[in-house]
């Protein structure tokens, strides 16, 4: 088992892809972080002065911190589900999945191992963007006063790694509905379709459904997005739809929903490669 | 765990349906230990799907298919160390060059080492090339990677999915060569294929399968043996042609190329040649006709398609 997950990381650490991702990940920091900057140094005439000192101090230790975990996550996911869906359905495309399960016939194996190093690679990914996340905001506390280290204590390392465990464990859905769609298709593009259009098609259902008010505007408590976004709240939570109705599920709500979302699909995946004939 | 008396795949029935298409039907067949068993057949005949039955890729719909005497759906871990596939398609990682393939591979297995792999890219005369992307070979080079791939942990049971697909006359030659010498290494060799010619060289036995059902199995030998027909060569063939012509127990006298053809048994080539050398014709060869293995192979699908 931990030969297969090796060959699993190897293959992803060998893809160009793998590195182009994380090239488009650093980008985006670079260019969410400086605009934000810009922003606050010429803000627009119509922006009150209050949401203008909100953003200053985003662009600072400690309010930072919440800013690089919620963006890591965001971007995190969608970079997951494009790097999950590509390898898993590369290897109907290539004739690998063949190769490999001829050689190791036990299939469970292969999932898990599979599933196993996304899980590291989205750690190392995660890791990195905090890097890439503290290198800039160093820069710009620095631009907008001076940095104090002050707010690294005891309880600000222990949350950092509360939040570290909430973020890797968020993007776990995504990673199998990737898995899952990738799986269902034997294809990259069914699974990138797939985990991205039922992505952006949630968060817009989750608008539509919060803003209808009633019993529809529970139902989001039980999709994967909102609750997502009550283990890492997202920047963009403050205004809105939880955020102003002040109808959040619960942490430990959030928690069990991502867990069953993340424990149904990697199921019907396990059960589904299991059962299917692979004859491409 | 050896194979029950030498046999090392053995289908029972084997059946597969993949909705109301009958790709495999009631397939029965014996793989013998050591032996280079050719799987004949026209493109869409089921070989490949009947292959994957062996492999555990597909599920049979019903019946068995037995490799070193264990079934082979349940017990894969057990079974496929010792087998080494080559598929039709060439499936390794573009995006790696040949040696980082076939260590991904090793990986997947228990104790290869790295001066295996070098023995295994000598083998298939891929050495200078190693280092290069997969995505950058030929055609004829991925499929000698495929090979060297399916060599690594050196299987006793070689299955090859149409091995010389897409190659040029050099390359298939190349190939044919390799599988007469792992054959000759002793180890049981099933070859899927269309190329008759190529199933004739490398093969002892051979089943024809059409339709998903076996036509005909047996030796090759058996299979080709000489017909009812005599073929000689001699120095004036119009006048031979014409003493042959005139016997009754000649059923026909036709001519080939330099040859002339007698539809007679073999054993009657003393007569033929008796009756020549009286009128003072001699024959510089005279033998059996030899079918070839493709014109048994139309013949029995023909047969087959007309019944």
């Amino acid at each position: 088992m931990l030969n297969m997950i090796k060959v699993e990381l190897t293959k992803l650490r060998k893809r160009k892809m793998t590195w182009i991702l994380l090239v488009v990940l650093a980008a985006f920091f670079c260019i969410m972080v400086f605009a934000a900057y810009g922003i606050t140094e010429s803000p627009p005439e119509h922006m009150p002065e209050e949401s203008v000192g909100e953003l200053r101090s985003l662009l600072q230790f400690p309010d930072a911190t919440g800013l690089i975990f919620s963006t890591a996550r965001q971007i995190g996911t969608l970079l997951m589900i494009i790097l999950v869906a590509s390898a898993v359905g590369n290897e109907y495309g290539w004739g690998t999945i063949r190769q490999v399960l001829i050689r190791r016939g036990n299939r469970y194996k292969y999932i898990i191992a599979k599933l196993v190093a996304f899980i590291i690679a989205a750690a190392i990914g995660l890791v990195i963007s905090l890097i890439i996340g503290f290198v800039l905001v160093s820069i710009t506390s620095n631009l907008l006063g001076s940095i104090n280290w002050d707010f690294i204590t005891s309880s600000y390392v222990g949350e950092f790694f509360r939040m570290f465990g909430w973020t890797l464990f968020s993007l776990l859905p995504y990673i199998l509905l990737a898995f899952f769609f990738a799986f269902l298709g034997r294809s990259a593009l069914a699974g990138i379709g797939g985990g991205l259009g039922l992505y952006f098609i949630e968060s817009i259902v989750v608008v539509i459904l919060s803003n209808a008010g009633g019993w529809l505007a529970k139902i989001p408590h039980y999709l994967i997005g909102p609750n997502a976004d009550v283990l890492v709240p997202s920047i963009e939570m403050q205004g809105g739809p939880f955020a102003s109705s002040g109808d959040a599920p619960s942490t430990l709500w959030a928690a069990m929903a991502v867990l069953i979302y993340s424990v149904v699909l990697l199921g019907i995946s396990l059960w589904m490669f299991k059962k299917r004939d692979i004859t491409a | 765990m050896s194979a029950s008396n030498g046999i090392i795949v053995k289908t029972k029935n084997l059946t597969k349906h993949f909705g109301h298409i009958v790709a495999v039907d009631d397939l029965s067949i014996e793989v013998h230990k050591g032996e280079a068993f050719g799987f004949l057949g026209p493109n869409g005949s089921g070989k490949s799907t009947t292959m994957g039955m062996i492999l555990g890729l597909i599920a049979p719909t019903s019946g068995s298919a037995e490799v070193f005497g264990l079934e082979a759906q349940h017990n894969l871990p057990s079974i496929l160390p010792r087998v080494g596939a080559v598929m039709e398609t060439p499936g390794l990682y573009p995006y790696l060059s040949g040696r980082d393939n076939l260590k991904v591979f090793a990986r997947l297995s228990d104790h290869i080492s790295d001066k295996r792999i070098d023995e295994v890219l000598d083998l298939v005369e891929m050495s200078s090339r190693a280092k290069d992307k997969f995505s950058n070979y030929s055609m004829g080079m991925k499929q000698r990677l495929a090979i060297a791939c399916a060599l690594l942990h050196n299987p006793e049971l070689i299955i090859m999915d149409e091995p010389t697909n897409g190659l040029d006359p050099a390359g298939m030659k190349e190939i044919r060569e390799l599988i007469i010498e792992l054959s000759k290494q002793g180890k049981t060799i099933f070859l899927n294929s269309h190329l008759l010619h190529e199933v004739e060289q490398v093969c002892e036995r051979v089943a024809i399968i059409k339709k998903g059902k076996i036509v005909v199995q047996g030796l090759v030998k058996e299979l080709v043996k000489a017909g009812d027909v005599l073929q000689i060569k001699v120095n004036e063939p119009d006048k031979a042609m014409a003493i042959l012509g005139g016997q009754k127990w000649i059923s026909s006298v036709n001519k080939e190329g330099d040859y002339i053809l007698l539809g007679v048994k073999a054993d009657k080539a003393v007569d033929v040649s008796a009756l020549l050398a009286k009128d003072g014709i001699f024959a510089a060869e005279i033998k059996a006709k030899e079918n070839s293995l493709e014109k048994f192979f139309l013949e029995q699908t023909e047969e087959e398609a007309n019944a």
